[in-house]
């Protein structure tokens, strides 16, 4: 098989993920009468449009709703509302992709703007600078560790973490957050009189910091205890994947039969062991990508970053069932980019795919 | 190997030993509480705000009370239904309250019920006796009376008591003016009262500053009279509240709700969820995972593409999505939990039974003439059944926090209190930044401490599953 047909298989497994979620959105909107909602909201406001752009030539107001009428019966016949809902699927599986869901109800973006595009696209980046952040610290802690700890195995480091992987599997990482605050935020504060770590009210001090780099630095400050709370939640289960497989590796004939003929142990762990442990590594890895994306939804909001995980927050507890549903299909294509890209990662590092 | 053995396995580890002890206490309290608290809790109780409004709002537990040293108030509810003595024209009640320390009370509040009288409304008086001789009067105030044409005689405050927050109540503001005045001769508009009512009651104005007060420790009187014109009149209860600021083994919340309750509520819904996700979970994965592994060909394929996409789907912003346009229910949760459960089990399941299909076993039995469905759920499930049962643990704190995720988002089901609920409220009202530690710490602990015992016990399986982990302990 070729890497390219590989790949175009997994993508299509993936593309079937996003089709999946998208169909059982709309189904689910279509069948509970949201998506009329949604769509005569949609209406409502072009006639607003229409109302204010006519109101000026058109002085009667019985001609003005008149007219006004008949717009919105076009309208309505173009969005498709005179027609049952099961009909209009393609169509509402189309506004969802392009995130074209009409105006949120009271969220409104930085800029003011209402529209759930908008308002979604602009915490899309702060989401992805955490997640990656916080995932390439925990790789960077976890790789390295986790391949000490299989050397040492039965030590007193390789037990410690080995429960430290138990227990934070069952440590939601927004609790630990809010202990984290609570800990070194309020009781810090408390005790010495400064912040160690910043208040949890967003990205930048208020008033935010003048100056790039200030700024900047700023940004860091406020992003060290999220990061932080996700590290430490994934860091000992990380530890204890890696580590688990370069153990079954290691205890293969062929390690032993490369030890026998005298090859530096130094060698034998990267050219032998690892090579042949990174492909399951990887495997182990992309399916730590759902639990890590479900705790940045939480860890967002009880910190205060306004990311995609925040603004899920405000919006449930603003009933903006609009924005809602774009976060939903946004956080499915995050979730499925992220895995085609680990795809890509695992074909690199597995040569029996490309070489069968 | 039977299950007697590989319970021996799982209490020979340490893990294994310590799960299955949290576990028989989880299972033991949850089914405690089942038997003591009604069902209803939720709704009946813990979101009925009028069955705290005798507790003091957001308090720490009463074992911090040696910490707060001076500071410590002994909450004191009294309540009765007998008076101390009853003649012909009044039923009086007596409360004594021993007040001993540097800060006041947080409250003062009377309650009445089941008022009966035959013509005449009764009267009814609070006063307080302080320890300096001094006598304050709290409240006076008449019942409703006969509306015309109401027949008599009358009861009133029979289903819903009335309560008099006196630390809010005008007439109660005014006669504490009046007070101040005639007994230590400062002038105080009600307005300038409200709110300090409680170091007025309990403490003497300073003599320099008489907006701050001094308190005055010792004995305190209430006494309660109810004047009553018919001797057949009568009042049914009398309640009166001295407000601490300690109480219960947990404290309490925002408005006053004794956290220990909801949290005892809390184990019960937390094992139902997790048991019953799990349990059905495991079942329709293992069913799939073994009939797409026997059976191969068109229905292998189905299974394992549909099981492969399913599996992907991102959880908690579709457990999000879902609970938010059908409806904050706790079934649904549950069954929305189950449904995107199995795939993930599906998928080992199937490649276990590959390599069963193609052993001794199953080709002597089939030889022998067993069904296709005798093998697969009898011999081939049999086999990898503790597999699966040890999945089927694993999955348990899963589904607990899933739930607990979605219930701090403010999507919990309102009439079920559960821990992932009461972290929501502790963090919405900003207990977080309020420091309110008894409220933050034991509702996330006991969700720590609950998915923990399953790790654990899955943990302990572990060797139970993989005989090489077993000969190798030893």
């Amino acid at each position: 098989m070729s890497l390219a047909l590989i790949l175009v298989k997994r993508g299509v497994t993936l593309l079937g993920v996003l089709f999946a979620v998208l169909i059982l959105v709309v189904i689910t909107l279509g069948a509970t009468g949201f998506s009329d909602r949604v769509l005569d909201s949609i209406v409502s406001e072009d006639l607003r449009g229409i109302r204010q752009n006519l109101s000026q030539t058109i002085r009667d107001p019985d001609q003005l709703q008149n007219v006004l009428e008949t717009r919105r019966i076009t309208l309505e016949r173009y969005y498709g509302l005179d027609q049952r809902w099961y009909t209009r699927l393609p169509d509402m599986v189309r506004r969802v992709i392009m995130l074209d869901l009409g105006e949120a109800r009271t969220l409104r973006s930085f800029e003011g703007s209402a529209k759930v595009s908008d308002l979604i696209m602009e915490r899309l980046p702060y989401t992805i600078l955490l997640i990656t952040t916080a995932s390439l610290i925990t790789a960077m802690i976890g790789l390295p560790l986790g391949i000490l700890l299989a050397t040492r195995v039965g030590s007193k480091l390789d037990r410690g973490i080995s429960y430290a992987s138990a227990i934070s599997y069952a440590v939601p990482a927004w609790w630990a957050g809010i202990i984290l605050i609570l800990l070194f935020v309020y009781e810090f504060r408390q005790f010495t009189g400064f912040l160690i770590f910043p208040l949890p009210e967003g990205i930048y001090s208020t008033p935010p910091p003048e100056g790039g780099l200030d700024r900047f630095l700023d940004m860091l400050w406020h992003a060290a205890l999220p990061v932080l709370t996700l590290v430490i939640v994934s860091v000992g289960a990380w530890t204890y994947v890696v580590r688990t497989l370069v153990l079954n590796t290691a205890q293969e004939f062929f390690v032993t039969v490369a030890r026998a003929k005298g090859i530096p142990e130094r060698m034998v762990m990267r050219n032998y062991i690892l090579r042949v442990a990174a492909p399951p590594i990887a495997t182990n890895l992309v399916f730590g990508i759902t639990a890590s994306l479900g705790g940045a939804i939480l860890t967002e909001t009880v910190f205060n970053w306004p990311g995609m995980g925040r603004l899920t927050f405000e919006a449930i507890n603003q009933a903006d069932e609009t924005v809602i549903i774009g976060l939903t299909f946004m956080f499915t294509l995050i979730y499925v980019i992220t895995r085609f890209l680990l795809e890509i990662l695992y074909l690199i590092l597995d040569p029996r795919i490309r070489y069968k | 190997m039977n299950s007697k053995e590989s319970l021996m396995i799982l209490l020979s580890s340490g893990s294994g030993k310590m799960g299955v002890v949290f576990f028989l206490a989880l299972a033991f309290i949850s089914i405690t509480v089942l038997v003591l608290l009604p069902l209803d809790f939720g709704s009946q109780q813990w979101n009925n705000p009028t069955k705290w409004a005798d507790n003091p709002k957001s308090v720490p537990p009463v074992w911090m009370q040696p910490f707060a040293g001076s500071d410590a108030i002994q909450h004191m509810k009294f309540h009765t239904s007998e008076p101390v003595k009853r003649t012909s024209e009044e039923a009086i009640y007596n409360f004594s309250y021993d007040y001993h320390s540097s800060t006041p009370p947080t409250f003062i509040s009377f309650a009445t019920s089941d008022i009966h009288f035959l013509k005449h409304p009764p009267v009814l008086i609070v006063e307080v006796h302080r320890p300096d001789g001094k006598k304050l009067r709290l409240l006076q105030t008449v019942v409703r009376g006969a509306r015309s044409g109401e027949p008599l005689p009358i009861t009133r405050y029979g289903e819903v008591p009335l309560r008099i927050l006196l630390s809010e109540n005008q007439s109660t503001l005014d006669l504490a003016s009046d007070f101040l005045r005639e007994e230590f001769s400062v002038d105080h508009t009600t307005e300038q009262l409200r709110g300090n009512l409680e170091e007025l009651v309990f403490g003497t104005p300073t003599i320099h500053d008489p907006s701050k007060y001094t308190p005055l420790n010792g004995q305190y009187r209430f006494e309660i009279r109810a004047l009553l014109r018919d001797h057949q009149d009568r009042i049914g209860q009398v309640n009166l509240v001295v407000g601490g600021n300690h109480y219960g083994i947990i404290g309490t919340d925002a408005i006053g709700r004794d956290l220990a309750l909801g949290l005892l509520f809390g184990f019960p819904v937390a094992m139902i969820i997790g048991l019953s996700t799990a349990l059905f979970s495991t079942t329709i994965g293992t069913f799939l995972g073994i009939l797409s592994g026997y059976m191969s060909g068109k229905t292998d394929t189905l299974i394992q593409r549909f099981a492969d996409i399913w599996s992907n789907i991102p959880l908690l912003p579709i457990l999000i999505f879902l609970i938010f346009i059908l409806g904050q229910k706790l079934w649904l949760v549950v069954l929305i939990l189950i449904l995107f459960g199995w795939p993930g089990l599906t998928i080992t399941v199937r490649s276990m039974v590959l390599q069963i299909r193609t052993g001794q076993l199953v080709e002597a039995t089939r030889s022998l003439g067993a069904s296709g469905n005798r093998i697969m759920f009898r011999h081939i499930l049999f086999q990898i059944s503790p597999f699966v049962f040890a999945q089927m643990i694993f999955f348990i704190p899963t589904a607990i926090l899933a739930e607990a995720g979605l219930s701090f988002l403010g999507l919990g089901d309102p009439s079920i209190p559960t821990w992932g609920q009461i972290l929501e409220s502790s963090f919405r009202t900003g207990a977080v930044f309020l420091g309110y530690w008894w409220w933050v710490l034991p509702p996330g602990l006991l969700i720590v401490m609950t998915a923990m015992t399953f790790v654990l016990l899955t943990l302990g399986l572990e060797p139970v599953i993989n005989p090489r982990l077993r000969s190798a302990k030893k």
